[in-house]
């Protein structure tokens, strides 16, 4: 009887230990922004790919991006973004972040972990917003990012530089896989 | 003024030109000159013990420690290894190109100068109004502008291609008006030439001649159409 109750249970271990759910990136848009005396420019990507792994309420969500997607409808302007970031080095932008899974809509805070350019910048309790929208969920906020969290010289046209400011608007449409 | 002496001068005033141009092209091409190897091997000994170092042929790791099993990683999302990983050689390419580029929009901002020097002297070179040295100084100007010029323009040129890149956005407002101040640049000192050469043999300026301000006019508007269209965003 013993031996049938530990059989059991060991069949049982792996549902335990199994992940609550998984939810996949169905679509999104990532967009910095960056200010210059003469004019702001908007990069956007909409390449993004994620994965979020659910487990006692909580999850662990990655999102990454390629550095060369962001599109801020000057060809120029973009290659002089990639050279600047070392894109061509470190090809891709990533995001971690642990985020209390939400059931309704609702505003969370998440500890945000940004790998950029070969450097990592932590952001700590950046506000959310989550959306139920039909079973899907969407996610939206700004990161408050700066070129220097990164080391990144600040651009300059005509001998004047871009502001450090670069928020990164975040909007993510999220799907149970 | 004679013929002989305007030549002397203009002749002194090209040389001083092309000084002035190709001092910072031979010093941005500098990294590039097959003598820096040698040069390198030479400080060798000279250098700091700690900073002998070969240049990383691969990125460095990113400084993040690696994922938890538990945590989704860039292969769960489809990324390949080789989309991970970054290529120095391509990096180089775009540092290449920035810094030309930079050059390129130095060179853009200060020859605009010798144009305003030289369309301010345009006006005492007419016929009417004009003297012989002060033709002299409006063509030395123009001279000076035409060099710098071609030195912008070069490494505009120059700047390596990056393959698969389809040019978007004002950029190519700024490419296409490259062709009207380029063909004006050359037309509007030809022209100059032929006016002048006019008024040295007592006549009025006649036929193509008269068209060298009016050129002059359309190179100036294109060329600062040109530094508007990635200045201002429209």
């Amino acid at each position: 009887m013993i031996r049938l109750r530990c059989l059991l249970l060991l069949l049982a271990l792996p549902a335990i230990a199994r992940a609550d759910g998984q939810w996949v990136l169905e679509r999104s848009t990532l967009a910095y922004h960056v200010s210059h005396p003469l004019h702001d420019t908007d990069g956007v990507s909409h390449a993004a790919r994620g994965k979020a792994v659910c487990r006692s309420g909580e999850c662990e969500v990655l999102v990454a991006a390629p550095v060369k997607s962001f599109d801020s409808g000057d060809s120029n302007r973009d290659l002089h973004m990639v050279q600047v970031v070392d894109g061509a080095r470190y090809p891709l932008v990533s995001v971690r972040l642990r985020a209390p899974e939400a059931k309704d809509s609702a505003e969370i805070h998440c500890d945000l972990q940004i790998e950029f350019a070969g450097k990592t910048a932590t952001y700590p309790q950046v506000p959310f917003t989550v959306t139920d929208e039909g079973g899907e969920r969407r996610i939206s906020g700004t990161i408050p990012a700066k070129l220097s969290d990164f080391g990144i010289p600040p651009p300059s046209l005509l001998a004047v530089p871009v502001k450090d400011d670069m928020p990164i608007r975040v909007d993510m449409v999220w799907k149970p896989a | 003024m004679t013929m002989k002496d305007f030549r002397k001068t203009l002749r002194k005033f090209v040389v001083a030109a092309l000084f002035l141009t190709l001092a910072p092209v031979l010093r941005a091409d500098s990294d590039e000159m097959r003598f820096l190897p040698s040069l390198q091997a030479a400080l060798e000994p000279f250098a700091d013990p700690g900073s002998q170092s070969a240049p990383p042929e691969t990125p460095p790791p990113p400084e993040t420690p690696p994922p938890e099993p538990s945590q989704p990683s860039l292969q769960d999302l489809g990324f390949t290894p080789e989309q991970q990983v970054g290529s120095v050689e391509k990096q180089a390419l775009l540092d290449k190109r920035t810094r030309m580029l930079k050059i390129h929009q130095r060179l853009g901002l200060i020859t605009i100068i010798p144009f305003v020097a030289t369309l301010a002297t345009a006006g005492g070179a007419k016929e009417h109004e004009g003297g012989s040295s002060q033709r002299n100084l409006h063509a030395a100007l123009g001279l000076v502008t035409a060099a710098m010029y071609i030195a912008t323009a070069s490494y505009a040129i120059r700047a390596p291609k990056i393959e698969g890149m389809r040019t978007r956005g004002q950029i190519r407002w700024h490419k296409a008006l490259a062709w009207v101040h380029g063909v004006g640049m050359v037309l509007t000192p030809i022209l100059g030439a032929m006016a002048r050469n006019q008024l040295d043999n007592g006549e009025k300026v006649h036929g193509i001649a008269k068209a060298h301000s009016t050129v002059a006019a359309i190179t100036v508007a294109a060329y600062a159409a040109a530094i508007a269209t990635v200045a201002i965003k429209f």
